[in-house]
């Protein structure tokens, strides 16, 4: 039969991950999932694939063309998870309705999207990330943004950044003027994009006099301490005030940790589609070009299914975290310490010798070859430096 | 300190951005004799410069893999993506317009327009903005010849003298969008190199 056309490649924006790969990822899963645990987060895992309905929210709807569709037996449409946060909800608020607050999670576990083509983005990414679910504490706020900052520096990677935010500056600001929807979201584009030339047209267009002054501004607003006082002084209102009172005393909390080189200040975020309703923030890492971890204050999501619980965590891409290691620190495949290769008669002691010397903590490999001449040829292919011939006694011979 | 890595488009937006470079004090010799390199330094701005096709900026500032980039709104338009476009360098001044046969009234029946373009997305989104549908024809080379041999009512591209229209019997309908060259920024550069390339920015600014 002839070979089907894509039966020897992966779909686009798909990658097979082989040894190194692998194990730079695990490892920086294990040390995530050791350090959510050891903070009192217990991990849970969704289904990977959930009804579209669980992501056509109120508080949070992500288009229909962002996500992997199918139907079910019954012909109702699911979709392969495009997002973690939103199905711990659902999980919670079925299933946890009873269980003392707050509850701590964590989870680990790939999601998917439909990204641009040729755009060289990955469909399916291993996210990780905490959720502290019932809490509308500073204390809460605080505690998952050190997490996010110990989980940058424990995964090893050259710089990082973490940029602290506030959703409910924009909200304010665009509050106070009578304008449409409609131009509410082109000015909140524009400032997500900082594109200060368009946003400086439009608001000249608008008129919305001394606000439009305090819009323009916003999206340059980043930056580190001093971002407050100027801040304060743009916008010179209470309830901004307040707000800014509150990432202060965050940052000062940072600072203490001696973190002040590594968190800076960014008013102008102000994402669409997320769910987040308070403080937010991004992390980035040194050879990644995009976020590589962000998270925040969601109040909100819960009201979706019909439970009343502030909540915050974050999310982290585990592969950029994985790919900016290995880019740093170049990986190598790991190469067994010894051939082990059993003379006729002796299969089972050699299986048993690989044992033992395992045990002591070397990698070792179980010749399969019949014969010691290609067993040999292996071990020099392989760049193994000892061939262990197992026989009535041990002999080792170094290649 | 590592450079800052900026991508030009190649063409008239590269002699510009160069000539701004020039009269910020940085001395550009190896942008003058070319030869066949790909990189050039800059080395009293601290700037690495990558010369590439327009598309092919943001590309590279999307990835990270160039911190900075210039390139037209045209492109911007077309291409989309996420970057932070933080400044209008105010050269390559130009448009995108609605064109077609002189004389002609575009909007007069109920029958779907053709439009031919070598920009189907900037196309699709001014006519979705009117809620007109269209059929998009996309066209690599001279656009003006779709409607001359019959196959579109008309053309949406990049207009700056508008001679070419002229030559072929052809005029502006309506005006799309202005375009002037931009400058991009990768959005984690953006954070993890602030200061150098706020300073690299309001210099540039500070120049126009």
């Amino acid at each position: 039969m002839a070979v089907k056309k894509y039966s020897s490649i992966t779909p686009e924006r798909t990658r097979d991950l082989l040894f190194e790969e692998c194990g730079v990822q695990k490892q920086v899963e294990n040390t995530l999932s050791g350090l959510f645990s050891s903070r009192g987060f217990s991990e849970v895992v969704t289904p990977s694939i959930e009804f579209l309905d669980v992501f056509q929210l109120k508080s949070s709807y992500i288009a229909p063309e962002k996500m992997y569709k199918m139907t079910d037996a019954k012909g109702r449409l699911v979709v392969l998870r495009p997002d973690s946060t939103i199905p711990i909800a659902r999980l919670v608020s079925t299933r946890l309705k009873e269980y003392p607050l707050p509850i701590r999670l964590f989870y680990n576990q790939p999601v998917f999207s439909v990204n641009q083509s040729l755009s060289g983005r990955s469909d399916e990414v291993v996210q990780m990330g905490i959720e502290i679910i019932g809490s509308s504490s500073k204390r809460a706020d605080l505690e998952v943004i050190v997490t996010a900052v110990e989980a940058l520096s424990a995964c090893d990677t050259s710089d990082f950044r973490l940029e602290i935010g506030h959703i409910g500056i924009f909200n304010t600001l665009i509050d106070r003027f009578s304008i449409g929807e409609e131009q509410a979201e082109e000015i909140r584009r524009l400032i997500e994009i900082k594109n200060y030339p368009a946003l400086g047209d439009l608001l000249d267009n608008i008129d919305c006099g001394e606000g439009a002054q305090m819009l323009k501004k916003l999206p340059r607003l980043f930056g580190g301490e001093e971002i407050f006082d100027e801040a304060r002084e743009a916008f010179g209102d209470a309830k901004i005030n307040g707000i800014l009172n509150y990432l202060r005393s965050i940052y000062e909390g940072l600072s203490e940790l001696g973190l002040q080189d590594k968190i800076t200040v960014d008013l102008g975020i102000v994402n669409r589609n997320d769910y987040y309703t308070g403080i937010v923030f991004r992390g980035y890492i040194e050879g990644f070009g995009e976020t590589a971890l962000s998270g925040g204050r969601y109040d909100n999501l819960y009201a979706d299914f019909g439970q009343n619980l502030p909540a915050t965590g974050f999310g982290i891409n585990v592969d950029a975290v994985a790919r900016a290691y290995l880019k740093q620190q170049g990986a190598s495949q790991t190469v067994p310490k010894a051939l082990i290769h059993g003379k006729p008669g002796y299969e089972m002691k050699a299986l048993l010798t690989c044992r033992e010397m395992s045990g002591n903590g070397d990698v070792v490999e179980n010749s399969v070859f019949d014969s010691l001449e290609k067993a040999r040829d292996y071990a020099r292919q392989k760049g193994i430096p000892t061939l262990v011939i197992v026989g009535e006694s041990l002999e080792q011979e170094a290649l | 300190m590592k450079p800052i890595r900026i991508a030009l488009t190649k063409g008239r937006l590269e002699k510009d951005t160069v000539e701004l470079f020039e009269k910020l004090g940085f001395h550009c010799e190896e942008l003058h004799n070319k030869g066949r390199k790909l990189i050039f330094q800059v080395p009293d701005g601290n700037l690495e410069v990558v010369l590439a096709k327009a598309a092919d900026v943001i590309t590279y500032v999307e990835h990270g893999v160039c911190d900075v980039g210039v390139v037209g709104k045209d492109t911007i338009m077309e291409h989309g993506g996420s970057f932070f476009e933080v400044l209008d360098l105010g050269f390559g001044r130009c448009r995108f317009a609605l064109c077609g046969p002189k004389g002609k009234d575009f909007y007069k029946g109920y029958a779907v327009k053709t439009i031919a373009s070598k920009y189907p997305n900037v196309t699709r989104r001014f006519f979705a903005g009117k809620g007109m549908d269209v059929e998009i024809v996309k066209i690599e080379g001279s656009v003006e010849l779709a409607p001359l041999l019959g196959l579109a009512d008309g053309i949406v591209d990049i207009v700056e003298t508008g001679s070419t229209l002229r030559e072929n019997g052809l005029e502006v309908y309506e005006d799309v969008a202005p375009i002037t060259a931009r400058v991009i920024v990768n959005t984690a550069s953006i954070k993890l190199r602030k200061q150098e390339i706020e300073q690299l920015l309001s210099k540039m600014e500070a120049a126009l």
